[in-house]
């Protein structure tokens, strides 16, 4: 079996950043619990800045399961940045619809709608999907184990979801 | 250091306030708004919700007056430490006294910590502190009798007068019986000292914090900002803050302060600058 984990590249969850009142506690709780039921070492798909977030979640990891030798992915990516007024990249009224788009083809999976997700468009609404092409290829044939979170608290779209294929 | 005050342990990146309670009729500050046992009161309930984690009881005003002998201290001080101790189990009570046989008396009515702002006039003080397992604060004076404003008063090095001092007092508690977490010095701006003393020390108060004693400041609304800023007490806020931003900044752990709300921000918001303490929730550019 082969597990995938998708988590967002939000920098909060950096420990470098922590606060005395975590402000993404919900957001990191499922993050945990995702990168727990990965591999010892997790290969990890994401751009530069990602790829900090998701050695920082691996390496705060409170339990690390034995998996042998299946491998398993980290993916980092994350949703539009433009979902309220107050949001990193003000309101744009295309994003709820853009996330929406995303998050059903996250959900099923369907790899050929996550491919198909524009990079113009998700550039202009300050999406992180650097890794998603890498993710299709991952999901071809997979099955969601979990969505452990969907939200957008601070205008941002976040989802952690874990996938197996067979 | 960690700070053991009797009953509370405070770990070595806590700060704490200390809340001045005055049952006095005439302090510079006040000047006798909590001299009623009532009201005095009040303000232990007041200061408690707005967050001290401790208070300063004390029964004579530190600038000259009517002598107040003993028993009369004890009448102001002594019931009143019992009635906070008995209304506040977990709150940390200093008594603000010289004398140790009133020392004695409040330490046996629930008082963790002895404030002895004359600098150790009083030999038998650190005896009884230690007896009672209760925390001593040790000031410096430059030797002067308690109650008596500074006159003509020099230092060759003020930082080094007040070091050498309470360094010395410390090491007379700890000799004495006083746990070693249970001590704290304390400049004591404007005891003994003029203006350009109390500033001085100020800007050096590094110098204190590198002893490895934790330091105490009493800066509020004294005299040093009121001259420095020309500005009489009661619109002495502003500067009493920026003198507090800078000890806080050098690493002072306690400051005692008629403001406990405006200390408590201005202590956090220079902890946090001096990476000490995290901020309270940032998430601005980190989603």
């Amino acid at each position: 079996m082969t597990r995938v984990v998708l988590v967002p590249g939000c920098l909060a969850l950096h420990p470098r950043y922590a606060s005395r009142v975590d402000p993404v506690a919900d957001l990191r709780a499922a993050c945990q619990e995702a990168v727990s039921w990965l591999g010892q070492t997790p290969e990890i798909v994401a751009g530069t800045q990602g790829q900090d977030i998701a050695r920082a979640l691996l390496e705060t990891r409170t339990s690390v399961a034995d998996h042998g030798a299946e491998r398993s992915f980290l993916v980092v990516a994350n949703g539009s940045a433009c979902r309220t007024e107050k949001a990193p990249g003000y309101l744009d009224p295309r994003a709820e619809a853009f996330d929406k788009e995303l998050g059903a083809a996250l959900r099923g999976p369907d790899p050929e709608a996550i491919r198909a997700i524009d990079p113009v468009t998700a550039g202009e609404l300050w999406a992180d999907t650097t890794g998603l092409p890498a993710l299709a290829d991952l999901l071809e044939g997979a099955r969601t184990v979990d969505i452990g979170y969907e939200d957008a608290p601070y205008g941002v779209q976040y989802w952690v979801a874990r996938w197996s294929t067979p | 250091m960690t700070l053991r005050l009797k009953r509370q342990s405070f770990a070595d990146d806590c700060t704490l306030i200390m809340a001045i309670v005055n049952r006095t009729p005439d302090s510079f500050y006040d000047k006798g708004a909590t001299w009623a046992e009532e009201a005095a009161f009040e303000r232990v309930r007041l200061v408690v919700e707005q967050g001290a984690e401790m208070v300063d009881i004390g029964g004579i005003k530190a600038a000259p007056g009517a002598e107040i002998g003993v028993a009369e201290e004890k009448a102001r001080v002594v019931e009143f430490v019992a009635r906070v101790r008995e209304a506040f189990p977990d709150l940390v009570i200093s008594v603000d006294t010289w004398r140790a046989e009133v020392a004695d008396a409040v330490c046996a009515a629930g008082a963790d910590l002895i404030n002895d702002a004359w600098g150790g006039v009083d030999p038998e003080l650190v005896d009884v502190a230690a007896a009672h397992g209760a925390a001593v604060v040790c000031t410096h004076t430059g030797g002067v009798t308690p109650r008596t404003r500074p006159y003509r008063i020099e230092y060759e090095d003020v930082v080094r007068a007040a070091i050498d001092d309470t360094v010395a007092y410390a090491e007379r508690a700890l000799a004495a019986g006083v746990a070693r977490e249970s001590i704290i010095i304390d400049p004591a701006h404007d005891f003994g000292k003029n203006t350009f003393h109390s500033l001085e020390l100020t800007r050096r108060l590094g110098e204190m914090v590198d002893t490895g004693w934790p330091v105490l400041v009493s800066l509020s609304n004294k005299d040093f900002v009121g001259e420095t800023l020309d500005l009489p007490v009661g619109e002495r806020l502003t500067g009493t803050l920026a003198a507090t931003s800078v000890c806080a900044l050098a690493g002072a752990r306690v400051y005692r302060v008629h403001q406990v709300i405006e200390t408590r921000q201005t202590v956090d918001m220079v902890w946090a600058i001096a990476g000490r303490r995290p901020p309270a929730r940032a998430i601005r550019g980190l989603q």
